[in-house]
């Protein structure tokens, strides 16, 4: 198979990004079109990429690397293992799907294909790239367009939702960043590339006092991003006021850029450290489970049920980080994707129920079924899949990272359990109040979707969490050949 | 005997200053009924003959003046950022002054003036060079401030200013001569070499501490800030470019020149004081940032907190520190430029600075909006834009010097930062629109509007030549 090329997944859609930026405001389906291609082409490259890496030989492939700003050991140095492989194939899947959807939205149409595809460039960047400062780089990128797009086209509480959530990732980003510029410097190497730093740190470990305090700034840095709990306050506001495709592409994507960050910078090189760190933080995932969880049960508004839903899985990936085995970190890579695809699925969902029945509290809500049997549908097998019913990308997910957690953290392990019957307690209670029951006269002349254009959408993220589902081994080699490598440097 | 001077190390302080007679002369002679800007447009051309002259002078080097004057990277680095300073304040002025006829000559004089000030400072080796090229700059400032004599703001900035200034000089004379009395020198290289060998005594310490001042002045350092929000606000808009652009980074070429330069051997004494000065600028510049309305004085604040920022590569005094400042302040530049730029076209349309009224402009001027929204993420330092990447060096090299509470601070500061400068992006983009009639944008402004986001983004994206460049006019001996 011929190599793909990694600087194209950033490159072609910067010029559909140009493209968008020079045609006039008023041709809208022109708009629609270039934007909707401007996804779909990373998209594709992105599952060129996946079935390209050869998991058998591992490690990272088809690098590029350019020297950056050499005094500092700065590259632009892209590659792909089996981690970030499946990260591209999440965003490449949500991005197309949150862009399909975004066909309901009307108003300034131009800046909001600009932003969101700003967003969406720039997380490519970050799973892509090998280099510290790249990944944060353009990490950060994404800071002001989700900003905008909050506070531009949000719902009631946008401006309040918008900044608090900026203030939130900005804050732990320059936390992180602090972090990370001590990395840097105590490491010794001299250099911001991932690859060069880890051989390096292999052979001379940094000082494992040192490691203690880079370790915790890095690890709240991008703790906050991925909600740990007490810091997880910015999320539920943040999903519930932003517009649909934001809400699924950093529910689903964006704050997945945490645990990618913890992975890469934190657990593999600070192994001293993460022994020490982990375990409390382990402690805390059970608060995001169970803490998390139980505000969701008290929710009336849907997309606040998800916040606090995603809020609480984050809780499952952060334990699986603590485990230190296999088995726990191949449960958190597929769980980032699983649980990426099925929030997407989710906010998605509840983004087409809002936008014709002009509410989400379920409270006025209730019968969907009758007028929208396929969105109802898919928000059922959504639920299961997020209750982590089995045949669902989450339930193998889940099941890694409880048997991961087992071994070390028996109690943790009988709560985090626990919190999947909260899951599902919550999950049933929006169905039955939503879904079910008499249909209120208001809601009766809602209609479903009805062309295929419109479903497709739904039904490739369905698609995707059942054929993952039903054949773990398609995802778990990729992540199962690069997740070996790190839990080998921990020990 | 009269000391040889080679006069090809000051070819550029020269030439400016027969631009200088010749316009003053010009402006004598013109026929008093001209409607064209003369001054103006050969202003124009000269400086861009200058800046086009000076990127062909970057093997400089040497000293004359019986080694006051100095020509060394650092002077060429810093001469090229005022000329282009310059271009665009002049461009500004043309714009702001519009309807000033004829008495907007005398402002161009004095912005030459002040540029010859600037130039000086960057290359003064020798206290009473420094404190004459800092008088030339300041009291050209002074007029410039107060130039609108209808502007009860303008006149009362000009005083505060006068007032402040005199007394910063009046520390700083009264520290150089207890300088003197302590090393029988003004040089700078003596007094290196001084205090390379002897300890800081508590005498020569009061006077580092009266020549912190002046310098805090010029930089707009807490505790020596008060002046900076009435000043910025009250004096016309492209005064306060200068101000915040070119005046601050001629006090950070003074501030390094003193303090890591001829201080350098008592650095590590004084590197707490300066990491604390940094620390309590930034924080107090955002926090009282935090409550302004009036968008010139929302920039005076956050010139103060960029003052801390930037202290921080003094703190560190390490090349790396110094580069630090070097790059910050170029792509502090291109970013206040830009907002300064709206703000003139804003103003000079609506006659208001009140932040309440930039609500809507994204529907009122795209460009003007999108102008405004880089420049305040490149201030909040946010990538891709420049202030990211200053940021990011000056973090480095205080983590390095081992303030790791500083780049803690400075972290902080940034997220209180994004508040307020995203909220006036809020403003501008999302709110409605007070009036929705189109503000035009002439088409010189147009292009210097590009030119400045283009370089932002430039600066942010291709950190490496720029990063080289700061990198090289680092002083020398320093590691």
């Amino acid at each position: 198979m011929i190599a793909p090329n990694l600087s194209w997944i950033l490159i072609l859609p910067t010029l559909g990004l140009v493209l968008l930026c020079l045609i006039p405001a008023s041709n809208e389906r022109l708009l629609r079109g270039i934007a909707k291609l401007t996804v779909l082409v990373p998209f594709l490259l992105s599952i060129w990429v996946f079935m390209a890496y050869d998991h058998l030989n591992g490690g990272f492939q088809f690098i590029q690397n350019i020297p950056w700003v050499t005094p500092l050991g700065i590259s632009y140095h892209l590659g792909v293992d089996g981690i970030n492989s499946l990260l591209l194939l999440l965003l490449g899947a949500v991005s197309f799907a949150a862009v399909l959807i975004s066909d309901s939205v009307k108003e300034s149409l131009k800046k909001f294909y600009i932003l969101l595809l700003l967003t969406v460039i720039s997380t490519y960047g970050a799973f892509l790239s090998l280099d510290i400062f790249f990944f944060y780089f353009f990490h950060e990128i994404a800071a002001v367009p989700v900003f905008l797009m909050i506070a531009l086209w949000g719902s009631a509480r946008r401006e309040y939702a918008a900044i608090k959530l900026t203030l939130f990732l900005v804050g732990g980003a320059a936390i992180a960043l602090v972090g990370l510029i001590a990395l840097y410097l105590y490491s010794g190497a001299q250099t911001f590339d991932l690859v060069q730093l880890q051989r390096y740190v292999a052979i001379h470990p940094i000082p494992a006092a040192t490691q203690h305090w880079i370790f915790l700034l890095i690890v709240l840095g991008f703790g906050i991003t991925l909600t740990l709990w007490p810091f997880y306050t910015w999320a539920p506001v943040g999903y519930a006021e932003a517009p649909t495709a934001i809400s699924m592409l950093h529910a689903g994507v964006l704050k997945k850029m945490g645990a990618y960050a913890i992975i890469r910078f934190a657990l593999q090189l600070m192994p001293d450290a993460a022994h020490f760190w982990m375990p409390i933080i382990a402690v805390l995932a059970i608060f995001n489970i169970v803490y998390c969880g139980l505000v969701a049960l008290t929710q009336r508004d849907l997309k606040y049920i998800l916040g606090y839903s995603s809020c609480s899985h984050m809780g499952y990936i952060l334990l699986g980080l603590a485990c230190f085995n296999t088995i726990g970190l191949n449960g958190v890579v597929y769980l980032m994707f699983a649980h990426g695809i099925m929030a997407a699925l989710a906010f998605a969902l509840t983004g087409y129920v809002e936008d014709k029945a002009k509410t989400r509290n379920l409270d006025e809500l209730g019968g969907l079924l009758k007028c929208m049997p396929f969105i109802g549908t898919c928000f059922m097998m959504a639920a299961f899949a997020s209750a982590g019913v089995p045949g669902f990308a989450n339930f193998v997910a889940e099941i890694l990272v409880l048997l991961g957690a087992w071994g070390q953290y028996p109690w943790l392990t009988v709560l985090a359990v626990f919190g999947l019957v909260i899951t599902a307690i919550y999950l049933l209670k929006a169905i039955r109040l939503g879904f079910q029951g008499p249909l209120p006269q208001r809601l009766a002349g809602l209609s479903d979707t009805t062309s295929f254009a419109a479903k497709f959408p739904y039904v490739m993220l369905l698609a995707l969490l059942i054929v993952v589902g039903c054949l773990p081994s398609i995802v778990l080699t990729h992540i199962a050949s690069s997740t070996k490598v790190i839990i080998d440097s921990i020990k | 005997m009269f000391p040889t001077i080679d006069w090809s190390l000051i070819s550029l302080e020269t030439a400016m200053a027969m631009i200088l007679v010749f316009l003053v002369v010009l402006d004598i002679v013109l026929p008093k009924k001209t409607t064209k800007d003369w001054i103006g447009i050969l202003s124009f051309i000269a400086l861009g003959g200058l800046i086009i002259f000076w990127f062909t002078q970057t093997g400089l080097a040497g000293t004359t003046f019986s080694g006051t004057f100095i020509m060394d990277p650092m002077a060429w680095f810093f001469k090229a950022f005022f000329l282009v300073t310059g271009v665009f304040v002049f461009a500004m002025t043309q714009e702001f002054f519009k309807t000033l006829g004829e008495r907007r000559n005398e402002f161009y004089l004095l912005l030459w003036l002040a540029l010859i000030g600037m130039c000086l400072i960057a290359s003064s080796v020798d206290f009473l060079l420094m404190f004459i090229a800092i008088e030339i700059l300041t009291i050209s400032l002074y007029v410039m401030t107060a130039y609108l004599k209808s502007d009860k703001l303008s006149i009362e900035a000009g005083m505060k200013y006068l007032i402040l200034g005199a007394l910063s000089s009046g520390f700083f004379l009264y520290g150089i001569s207890f300088i003197y009395g302590a090393t029988h020198s003004t040089h700078f290289d003596v007094i290196q070499s001084f205090t390379a060998n002897n300890p800081m005594t508590g005498f020569t310490l009061m006077a580092m501490v009266m020549i912190f001042a002046a310098a805090g002045f010029k930089t707009a350092a807490v505790p020596f800030h008060m002046w900076v929000a009435d000043v910025y606000q009250g004096a016309p808009t492209p005064v306060t470019a200068l101000l915040s652009v070119g005046s601050k980074a001629a006090g950070f070429v003074f501030l390094m020149r003193v303090f890591l330069g001829a201080f350098g051997g008592w650095h590590p004494q004084w590197a707490m004081t300066l990491a604390i000065v940094s620390a309590i600028t930034m924080t107090y510049g955002n926090l009282v940032a935090l409550y302004q309305t009036n968008i010139k004085r929302l920039l005076g604040y956050s010139s103060i907190a960029h003052a801390g920022y930037l202290l921080m590569g003094a703190a560190a005094g390490s090349a790396l520190g110094v580069a630090g400042i070097n790059f910050y302040l170029l792509g502090y530049l291109f970013t206040n430029i830009a907002a300064f730029l709206v703000i003139i076209v804003f103003s000079v349309v609506t006659k208001s600075d009140e932040i309440a009224d930039f609500a809507g402009l994204s529907k009122r001027s795209g460009l003007l909006a999108c102008a405004l929204l880089l420049a305040l993420v490149s201030l909040a330092g946010l990538p891709p834009l420049a202030g990211f990447f200053g940021k990011f060096i000056l973090l480095m090299a205080v983590v390095k010097s081992g303030y790791l509470w500083l780049a803690l601070v400075a972290a902080g500061n940034i997220i209180i930062s994004v508040y307020y400068y995203l909220m006036v992006a809020k403003r501008i983009y999302v709110d409605p629109a007070k009036s929705t009639s189109p503000i035009a944008v002439g088409g010189g402004m147009q292009l210097l509007l590009v030119i400045a986001m283009v370089a932002m983004l430039a600066i942010g994206i291709f950190q490496g030549p720029f990063f080289d460049a700061a990198m090289k006019a680092v002083l020398p001996g320093l590691r």
